[in-house]
C-alpha cells in the first residue's frame, strides 16, 4: 500500500514570517551517546525518559533494576483494556453444522486463561470458525507489541523475545500450537532471566512445544526424531557440536568414554528421542485401549508410550525400566550443564545483546559463569549483568534492527500509544521476513546482519519509517504530527526535535529534511494544522531513516 | 537465444525422495512401509512409471506429480535419484549449509555467489532471491531480495520518494555494514520502478502472467515473480526459490500429497508462462536430504540422507532417469537406516552450469571437487 501526500511547496512560500524558533534543549551529546548504546541494546529502544531515569540511576543501578523487575500494573493494565478484532464470514464445518458472521473487538482473555479451558478449542466435533481455533496465538501476538513498547521491564521482555527465538514454536502452525500458545509465552516470560535448566524443562513439557515438533506424538517404536534433534542441535549444545561427519561410533567421540561426549551423532539423535517417548499432552488424546489422556492442557506422560529399555546418551549408558520420565530428565540435566550448551546459549545471548561476532574470551567468561550458577535462581540474569558491564560492551553499534525491534524502537521513541494493534502489522512485518511469533522452522529468527541487510528488509524499513503511524496501520493513533504544539516552530526547529528525540546527528537531518523540502532553516512550518502535522511526522520519517536508529 | 538463466527451487525440510520418485516396485520398499506412505502401482493412486529408469524397480511419480510426469515425457525433465551430500549429516540446518555453500568452510560465501563474483553479469537484476532473506547459495553475493519485484523500490508512491533515497544515501554512503545495500536499493528502485511502476496512478502494475497459476500452492507466487523478472528484461541470470513444509515427521501421507501438488502445478505453470523465454532457462530442484526408510510410530518419516534431483529445461536431455540406485537391502542402506548417496550433488549440479551456463572451469564454483559425470548434458 502506498500514500502520497500533496505537496506542500507553495504553501512554504506564504509562512515566511519570522518566528521564535522551538528549540529543544539538546542533552550532553556524549551522555547521550553512551546511554543509548546501553539502552539501545538492552531495550526495545531508548527513550527520552529512559535516558532520564538511566542518567539519573547510572548503568550498574539502571541494569539492576531492570534484572530484578517490579510487578507493572500499568502495563497490566493495558493488556486488560487491549482488543483485538476477530471477524469471520458465515461458514459450516461440512458436516451440517453452520456458523454466523462475526465481528467483533474483543479482550485478550485467553493470556491469562487455564490451559484447561482453551482445550475444548481442540474438539473439531465442534463447529467453530478457524479464527476461534487460532485465537489464542493472535493475542500474543498482539500482546507482544504491545508489551515491547510498553513494559517497563524492557530487558526481560528483550529477553523474552530472545528465548521465544531460542525455543522457537510456530504459534499458528498448528490449532494445537495455537491455543497452548498463551501458556507458552507466559513460560518463557517467567524464566526470561531465571535458571536455564528449568526454564529447558518447562519448555520440554511445555504443550505448545510438545505439538510443534510432534514429540506429543512420538511413542515406541520408532520414536519420532524432530525433538531430539532440535534438543541437541537448537536447544542446548548446538550445531557445532554436531559431530556426525567426524565419528561414526559413540566411543570415538571424545570424552564419551569417560561419560560425557564433547558432542554429539546421529545416534545420541535416535537415543534422545527414545528417552522422550510418552512425553505427551493432556489433550484427552488416546493412549491405549481403554485409556485416555487427561484433559488439564497440561503435559503428560504416557507410560505405555514410552520405550524402557537401555540406552546410551552422550556416553553415559541409561539403565532399562527406570522411574517415569527419568530417561528424559537426566538428559535435560545432562544438556543443561554441558560445557557445549553453555558457550552455545552464551554466544547466542551475547549475539542478541551486543554483537554478531562476539569476542572468544567474553563468551568462555559468561559460559563459566552459567556453569557456576547452573543452581541459582537468577543464572540468567547473572550472565547477562556479567555482559552488559563488561568493557566488551562499549564496542559501537553495529546490530542491524531487526524489522519487530525497529517497528518497536520508532513507535517507543515517538511517545505512541499502542492500545489495540490489528493484525495488519505482523503481514507488514512478515513482507521484512519477520513472523513474529510464526517463524516456522524451529531455528527461530536469525540474529546476524547478514541475514537482513538485504534489499526487501531495507525498503521495507523504509516504509516502516513512513505509516508506521498511520491510522490504516492499525498500530497506534499516536500522530508524530502531533509532537510539537506550542507555537510557530521552524523547520530546522523541528529537525532538531527529532535528531534529539532519536538520538541522531542534527546536522544531517537538518540537511536531507530542509533540501527534501527546500526550505530555509529559519522558515517556519505553514499554520494549516494537517500540513504544518504533515511536515513534522515526516521530519519524523527522516530521522528514523539513519545509521544511528536503524543500528544498535 | 539471450543468455542463460537458472533457476534453483530449493524443498526445505527434507523431501522425501522415496515418495516423490518412488521404488514401487521394489520389495524392501513395499515391505518397509504401510500403503499410505508409498506410492501404489495399482488403482485409482497410482503413480505414473517413469520410462528408462536406473533400476528395475518399477520407478513412479507420486500420484500428485502428474504435471511432473508430463514435463518428463515431453523430454524437458530429467530425475537423478540418489543424490545428496558426501558427509554424512541428518540436520536441517547443517546439510543446507553445506550443500549452499558447496565448497571448504575456508573458501565464503555460497556457489551462486561464487559463479555471480567470477561471472559478473551486467545488468540491474543479474540474481533475485525470492523471499525476504538471502538463501546460503548466496551468500555474500550481493543478490536482491524480494518477494515481488516492486518489493525492490524504496518508498514507492511516496512524494519525496527521491528525498528519502538521498536520506538513506547520506546517511549511508561508505557505511561498511549497509553501505552497498542502500545504494544497490537506490538503482534497483529506479530499474524496477521503470518496469513495473505506473506513474500516473502510482501504483505497481499487476502482473498478468500467460497461463494461470494454481491458487493453492505458496510456490506460485515465487515462481511469477520469476517468470516476471526473466520478461521484464532486468538481465536475470540466477534466482532462486524456497518452497518450505516437507520435514513430515508426523501424518506425512496428506502433507506430502499437496506439497508435491503444489510443486508439480505451480512448476508446470512457470514453465508455459516462460513461453519461448524456455529456451534461455533451466530450473534445478533441490533438497537437504531425504528421508528414512521406515516410517516412526507417528505416520512420518525421521530425516534420511539421498535425495533426489530434478533438472528441468529443454537444453538437458530430458525425459531420463540418472544416477545409480544403490538399492534399499539393509545392507545397501547407510547406516542401515537410510537410502544411500551414490551421486555427489556436486556433480548435477555442475553438469547444469557447465551445460546450460556455459562456466567454462568449476574451480570457482566448486573448489576442490572434481564433478563425476552423470548424463544430464551430453
Amino acid at each position: 500500500m502506498t500514500l502520497t501526500r500533496r505537496a506542500f511547496h507553495a504553501a512554504l512560500l506564504g509562512s515566511a514570517v519570522a518566528a521564535i524558533a522551538f528549540r529543544p534543549t539538546p542533552a550532553s551529546a556524549l551522555a547521550q551517546d553512551s546511554a543509548d548504546l546501553f539502552l539501545n541494546r538492552l531495550t526495545f529502544g531508548t527513550t527520552p525518559a529512559e535516558r532520564e531515569v538511566f542518567r539519573n540511576l547510572g548503568p550498574e543501578a539502571w541494569l539492576d533494576a531492570q534484572l530484578a523487575p517490579a510487578p507493572d500494573r500499568d502495563l497490566d493494565a493495558r493488556l486488560a483494556d487491549a482488543r483485538l478484532r476477530i471477524a469471520y464470514e458465515a461458514g459450516d464445518d461440512g458436516e451440517g453444522h453452520s456458523w454466523s458472521a462475526l465481528d467483533e473487538l474483543r479482550p485478550l482473555s485467553s493470556l491469562t486463561a487455564d490451559p484447561a479451558d482453551l482445550v475444548p478449542l481442540l474438539d473439531f466435533t465442534k463447529p467453530m470458525d478457524y479464527a476461534h481455533r487460532n485465537r489464542p496465538a493472535d493475542e500474543v501476538i498482539a500482546a507482544s507489541l504491545i508489551r515491547a513498547v510498553h513494559a517497563k521491564a524492557q530487558l526481560a521482555e528483550v529477553m523474552t523475545q530472545f528465548w521465544h527465538d531460542h525455543f522457537n514454536v510456530s504459534a499458528t502452525k498448528f490449532e494445537g500450537t495455537a491455543v497452548f500458545f498463551p501458556a507458552y509465552d507466559a513460560m518463557l516470560r517467567g524464566h526470561a532471566l531465571g535458571n536455564f535448566r528449568a526454564m529447558l524443562g518447562d519448555v520440554a513439557r511445555a504443550p505448545a512445544m510438545l505439538n510443534y515438533l510432534g514429540n506429543a506424538d512420538s511413542r515406541a517404536s520408532p520414536a519420532n526424531e524432530n525433538f531430539a534433534r532440535e534438543l541437541l542441535e537448537l536447544h542446548t549444545l548446538g550445531a557445532g557440536n554436531y559431530l556426525n561427519d567426524r565419528y561414526r561410533n559413540w566411543h570415538e567421540v571424545p570424552g564419551a568414554e569417560d561419560g560425557l561426549a564433547e558432542g554429539y551423532i546421529d545416534g545420541d539423535v535416535f537415543e534422545v528421542a527414545r528417552a522422550f517417548t510418552g512425553w505427551t499432552i493432556g489433550d484427552g488424546r488416546w493412549i491405549a485401549e481403554g485409556a485416555l489422556a487427561p484433559v488439564d492442557g497440561r503435559f503428560h506422560f504416557a507410560e505405555s508410550w514410552h520405550d524402557p529399555y537401555q540406552k546410551r546418551i552422550l556416553g553415559r549408558e541409561f539403565p532399562a525400566n527406570r522411574a517415569p520420565m527419568a530417561d528424559g530428565e537426566d538428559v535435560l540435566d545432562m544438556l543443561a550443564t554441558h560445557p557445549g550448551t553453555a558457550r552455545f546459549v552464551c554466544t547466542k545471548i551475547a549475539r542478541r545483546l551486543l554483537t554478531d561476532a562476539p569476542d572468544d574470551a567474553l563468551v568462555g567468561r559468561m559460559a563459566d559463569l552459567f556453569l557456576q550458577t547452573a543452581e541459582a535462581p537468577d543464572q540468567i540474569a547473572q550472565v547477562v549483568r556479567l555482559l552488559a558491564l563488561s568493557p566488551e560492551f562499549q564496542a559501537p553499534a553495529a546490530k542491524l534492527r531487526r524489522p519487530f525491534e525497529y517497528l518497536a524502537a520508532l513507535l517507543r521513541a515517538s511517545g505512541a500509544d499502542v492500545v489495540s494493534p490489528e493484525a495488519a502489522f505482523r503481514w507488514e512485518l512478515s513482507r521484512a521476513g519477520w513472523r513474529q511469533h510464526e517463524y516456522p522452522p524451529p531455528t527461530g529468527h536469525p540474529d546476524q546482519l547478514a541475514d537482513w541487510a538485504n534489499t526487501t528488509v531495507l525498503a521495507r524499513m523504509v516504509d516502516t519509517a513512513l505509516y508506521a503511524h498511520e491510522p490504516w496501520a492499525g498500530i497506534t493513533d499516536t500522530d508524530p504530527g502531533l509532537a510539537i504544539t506550542r507555537g510557530p516552530v521552524t523547520f530546522a526547529g523541528v529537525a532538531d526535535h527529532w535528531a534529539d528525540v532519536l538520538g541522531t546527528d542534527p546536522d544531517a537531518l537538518r540537511g536531507s529534511y530542509l533540501t527534501a523540502l527546500g526550505a530555509g532553516p529559519e522558515d517556519t512550518l505553514p499554520e494549516d494544522p494537517d500540513e504544518r502535522r504533515g511536515l513534522i511526522a515526516l521530519a519524523f520519517s527522516f530521522a528514523a531513516l539513519s545509521p544511528e536508529v536503524l543500528l544498535r | 537465444m539471450s543468455d542463460p538463466i537458472l533457476v534453483v527451487v530449493f524443498l526445505r525440510g527434507g523431501a522425501d525422495s522415496l515418495s516423490l520418485i518412488a521404488p514401487a516396485g521394489d520389495a524392501d520398499y513395499v515391505a518397509a512401509r504401510s500403503e499410505s506412505l508409498r506410492v501404489l502401482r495399482k488403482g485409482d493412486a497410482a503413480g505414473r512409471v517413469l520410462r528408462s529408469p536406473i533400476a528395475d524397480a518399477d520407478f513412479r511419480f507420486h500420484p500428485q506429480a502428474g504435471a511432473l510426469a508430463d514435463l518428463y515425457e515431453a523430454g524437458d525433465l530429467s530425475v537423478i535419484h540418489a543424490t545428496g551430500l558426501a558427509e554424512a549429516t541428518r540436520s536441517h540446518f547443517d546439510a543446507e549449509a553445506r550443500i549452499e555453500a558447496a565448497g571448504p568452510g575456508s573458501v565464503g560465501g555460497g556457489w551462486l555467489g561464487r559463479w555471480l563474483a567470477a561471472a559478473q553479469p551486467g545488468g540491474p537484476l543479474p540474481a533475485l532471491a525470492v523471499g525476504s532473506s538471502m538463501p546460503g547459495s548466496l551468500a555474500g553475493s550481493g543478490a536482491a531480495v524480494a518477494n515481488e519485484l516492486q518489493d525492490l523500490m524504496a518508498a514507492a508512491g511516496h512524494w519525496l520518494a527521491p528525498s528519502l533515497r538521498a536520506r538513506l544515501a547520506e546517511g549511508f554512503g561508505a557505511h561498511p555494514l549497509l553501505g552497498a545495500t542502500v545504494a544497490q536499493l537506490a538503482s534497483l528502485s529506479e530499474a524496477v520502478g521503470a518496469r513495473v511502476w505506473n506513474a500516473e496512478t502510482n501504483e505497481a502494475l499487476t502482473y498478468r502472467p500467460d497461463v494461470p497459476y494454481p491458487s493453492d500452492t505458496p510456490l506460485s507466487q515465487p515462481l511469477m515473480t520469476v517468470a516476471r523478472a526473466i520478461k521484464s528484461d532486468l538481465g536475470l541470470r540466477v534466482a532462486t526459490v524456497d518452497y518450505g513444509g516437507w520435514d513430515t515427521h508426523v501424518g506425512q501421507a496428506d502433507q506430502f500429497g499437496s506439497l508435491t501438488s503444489g510443486l508439480s502445478s505451480a512448476l508446470v505453470a512457470f514453465w508455459r508462462d516462460l513461453g519461448p523465454r524456455q529456451q534461455d532457462v533451466s530450473v534445478v530442484i533441490q533438497s537437504e536430504f531425504g528421508r528414512r526408510l521406515r516410517a516412526n510410530a507417528s505416520g512420518g518419516t525421521d530425516h534420511g540422507r539421498a535425495g533426489a534431483m530434478l533438472v528441468l529445461g529443454p537444453q538437458a536431455k530430458g525425459g531420463r532417469m540418472l544416477g545409480n540406485w544403490p538399492g534399499l537391502k539393509n545392507e545397501a542402506l547407510e547406516e542401515g537406516a537410510d537410502l544411500a548417496v551414490t551421486t555427489d550433488y556436486r556433480s548435477v549440479l555442475a553438469e547444469v552450469m557447465a551445460g546450460h551456463m556455459k562456466v567454462p572451469d568449476m574451480g570457482a564454483v566448486f573448489p576442490g571437487f572434481t564433478p563425476a559425470p552423470v548424463g544430464v548434458w551430453g
